[in-house]
């Protein structure tokens, strides 16, 4: 049954209106991506008046498209720029950026590709197996669970700062703080908002993360002038005529078990709903970099940390369908968003949706898979083009960055405060780096921080205030707390076995 | 020169102030206000029944979202604006009506607002998982220890109801809040995270066996006749006065709108409610038309404004 609707959905997409939708979807999400500041939500948000007058289909077509794109457009900029253009390309700049300045841009984006279309492939081929027990997945994640992935995100922070503990702490902090600010997702009431209406909602996350990660990097650029490439490499590159492009392909393949883990890790946390690609990229690049034998080399040009974070930020759009097809419940802030253009188009998305809305998710399913893999192609084509970026005097890139981020922003919810959060948020970025405090800490704690909250809240309440042994008597919980236990202590086993084996030595 | 520009003036604006006396609407885009974000429930329904009002009226509708504090900035957007049926809006009440009771400053006062028309209502229901052995709110009642029951804000009209229905039947429970949606609030109950859950019978309807998954089991509507067969209303449990919490989709208009604008809006709102593409939708999508005029929907506001007050303290979320 199932295979048939999704040979069916492949076929139909081959007609030449909707293979029109898809290839406007795949131009729109690249371009979204590319932008800091403008990411999938907006675009699917903007798109959601236009799908209004296509045939549901169409609209499906259109919406995967842009959903399957977005994510390898903003890893573009990350590697360029290092400004992520959505944030869950955040962690690919650790080892993206610092290629580009070596002159291997190319490099890293043709792995960058590969392993979005590769893992996007992933995660659509785990759902389709996930999709018979859909359902148990979801009921077996409930307030507990919720609560202990973000301990397990924190954990997570919390060793992948080597060196810079106290700062990440710092950082994580901070994060925790601006999550909280706002109505408490619990009980309502208001805290941290100073008598300013705005903060009622909490700080809003597209202008803060554009503030974070786009707005501080290009008052960097701008004070530190030049271009993003370094002169040395600029010259050697251009003997090189920048190549490794098809390098970057290969590596993928060389490094499958990276690319394989990072669609996992990817699939998983898409499936649950509230945690997004941000917490899956970097986890994915946390784990790989704490288990990979050349550890040291991560954050200065390790390719694997390119492919890691791309791979699973793919994967997640097949994952958060998970939750969808079980009981037609978003599993992602796009999906929330898919189900939205249903609702408009006459179809209550409900537990039954696989049953009685087939054709549309199928749809998306197939609109997601060619469009993961059309973006990367398109990627690979331009991406000799594309690295020139690179060599632009900032004094050219960086307005053109701002004024576009600060528009998408803008354009999301018509508010100027989000704005001028978002020039707020800027320097905040600008003083972390400035000082050498990770900002990437400071993001996952304020994504986490509200789930945190609420779902301990709750787990308290459902337990009747016997919260440990709630957890224990749940099997999901307990494996939860292993993989805690196991992430908090790796690195001290690590170092444990280092002392003995160089004391042997001796 | 002088003269020429004098008379021009004086021309257009002879001709503008006639056809603001004229027929309302001139040739003027009606911006309709929805105060959250693209794609929820109040989006939809305003994008649903844009079209057919612009068919209704003879002038172009133009949705525009103004979302934050939690509805209130696009009620004060409304508020602001000229009072010439130009800019209107829609209201999520009774949310709004409670947090004007329980003393929390909106920037605009609800009894100040031009009230139009109500486009749609929902009707609670309370649900257990099927498998339960909970089979009626007696059952739910006297369980041992407080029930649980799981909703998404505390300031929520979901949660605001749950937390005044059953005080009123004086019965203990612990409302588990928080969740992030009403979808997810249901599969609490379905996961045994939680054991009911109040939410809109048009909601709870897909997860039913009559008519949809057959993971829950209604045991009460808050109606008073019943709506689904068998399942018993607040009436027949001597408690018809818990029938009054409903969700409206509320259209009103900034203070002191003229009457004829307001008439003439009304109207394209009816006839735009009993459009095939409104109805049609409503029935694909389970969402229950319940048309009232400016008369109607200012008498209920103003019955809420007055239920909801005798309920502040139950209706104000726990510290």
């Amino acid at each position: 049954m199932g295979l048939d609707t999704l040979i069916d959905a492949s076929l139909a997409i081959l007609n030449g209106g909707s293979l029109a939708y898809l290839a406007a979807g795949v131009l729109l999400g690249l371009t979204f991506g590319v932008i800091p500041g403008l990411g999938g939500t907006t675009a699917l948000a903007l798109l959601i008046p236009v799908t209004y007058t296509l045939a549901p289909l169409d609209a499906m077509y259109l919406a995967g498209g842009v959903m399957g794109a977005t994510s390898f457009g903003g890893s573009i900029s990350a590697i360029l720029l290092n400004t992520p253009g959505t944030a869950p390309n955040a962690a690919t700049t650790f080892d993206g950026y610092p290629l580009a300045r070596q002159g291997k841009a190319g490099l890293a984006i043709g792995a960058s590709a590969t392993s979005s279309a590769l893992g996007g492939l992933i995660g659509l081929f785990t759902l389709l197996l996930f999709i018979p027990v859909a359902r148990e997945v979801v009921l077996s994640f409930g307030s507990s669970e919720f609560f202990l992935l973000t301990i397990l995100g924190l954990a997570a922070i919390a060793v992948s700062v080597k060196g810079k503990l106290l700062r990440g702490l710092v950082a994580a902090c901070l994060g925790l703080l601006i999550a909280f600010t706002g109505a408490n997702q619990f009980n309502g009431h208001t805290r941290f908002t100073g008598g300013i209406d705005y903060l009622w909602d909490g700080i809003p996350l597209v202008p803060a993360l554009t503030g974070l990660f786009a707005i501080s990097q290009m008052i960097e650029l701008a004070l530190k002038g030049g271009s993003v490439a370094d002169e040395a490499s600029r010259l050697e590159a251009a003997k090189m005529k920048i190549s490794g492009v098809g390098e970057g392909i290969f590596a993928v393949f060389r490094n499958w078990p990276v690319l394989l883990r990072g669609s996992v890790i990817g699939t998983l946390i898409g499936a649950i709903p509230g945690l997004g690609g941000t917490v899956a990229a970097f986890l994915s690049y946390s784990s790989t970099a704490q288990t990979a034998k050349d550890r040291e080399t991560f954050g200065k040009g390790n390719i694997k940390g390119v492919i890691a974070p791309e791979s699973a930020n793919n994967a997640k759009d097949g994952g958060s369908l998970i939750p969808t097809v079980a009981f037609g419940i978003p599993g992602s802030a796009e999906t929330a968003i898919f189900l939205g253009i249903l609702v408009l188009h006459g179809i209550e998305p409900g537990p039954q949706i696989l049953l009685q809305n087939e054709k549309e998710i199928y749809g998306l399913i197939v609109a997601l898979t060619a469009s993961a893999v059309g973006a990367s192609i398109l990627g690979l084509i331009f991406a000799r083009l594309l690295v020139l970026i690179t060599r632009i005097d900032v004094n050219i890139v960086v307005p053109v960055v701002v004024t576009l981020s600060l528009t998408g922003v803008y354009v999301l919810e018509g508010r100027m405060a989000d704005v001028l959060c978002a020039l707020l948020m800027g320097i905040l970025g600008y003083l972390m780096i400035r000082f050498d405090y990770p900002r990437l800490t400071l993001v996952i704690a304020f994504v986490l921080g509200e789930i945190a909250e609420r779902s301990f809240h709750q787990v308290r309440l459902i337990s009747d205030g016997q919260v440990v042994e709630y957890m224990l008597s749940r099997p999901v919980s307990v494996l939860l707390i292993l993989a805690t236990v196991v992430t908090f202590f790796l690195p001290a086993m690590r170092k444990l076995r280092w002392w003995r084996q160089t004391g042997t030595a001796e | 020169m002088k003269n020429i520009l004098a008379t021009g003036i004086a021309a257009v604006a002879l001709v503008t102030g006639g056809a603001a006396m004229a027929e309302y609407p001139v040739d003027n885009n009606i911006t309709f206000v929805i105060p959250y974000s693209p794609g929820g429930g109040f989006d939809t329904i305003v994008r649903q029944f844009a079209p057919a009002l612009e068919e209704a009226m003879g002038t172009t509708v133009v949705p525009e979202n103004i979302s934050g504090a939690g509805g209130s900035r696009g009620g004060q957007a409304v508020h602001r604006a000229d009072a010439d049926g130009y800019t209107i809006g829609i209201y999520n009440i009774p949310g709004l009506t409670v947090n004007e009771v329980t003393g929390r400053d909106q920037g605009f006062a609800l009894s100040e607002v031009t009230w139009i028309a109500n486009l749609a209502v929902a009707r609670y229901g309370l649900a257990v998982a099927a498998n339960s052995d909970i089979n009626s709110v007696e059952d739910l009642c006297s369980k041992g220890s407080p029930a649980k029951l799981s909703d998404t804000g505390a300031t929520s009209t979901a949660s605001v109801t749950t937390r005044i229905s059953f005080g009123i039947m004086g019965c203990d429970i612990v409302d588990v809040t928080g969740y992030s949606g009403s979808n997810d609030a249901m599969i609490a109950v379905i996961s045994g995270e939680v054991d009911a859950t109040i939410k809109p019978v048009s909601s709870l309807k897909k997860y039913l066996r009559e008519s949809g998954s057959g993971d829950l089991k209604l045991i009460l509507t808050l109606t008073e006749d019943e709506v689904v067969p068998g399942v018993p209303t607040v009436a027949d449990i001597g408690h018809p006065e818990l029938a009054k919490f409903t969700l409206n989709r509320v259209i009103g208009g900034p203070p002191g709108m003229p009457a004829d604008v307001v008439a003439a809006i009304e109207n394209g709102l009816r006839a735009a409610s009993e459009s095939d593409a409104v109805t049609s939708w409503a029935d694909g999508a389970g969402v229950e038309l319940g048309f009232m005029g400016a008369t109607e929907t200012a008498a209920m506001m103003d019955d809420l404004a007055t239920f909801y007050q005798e309920y502040k303290d139950l209706a104000a979320a726990p510290e």
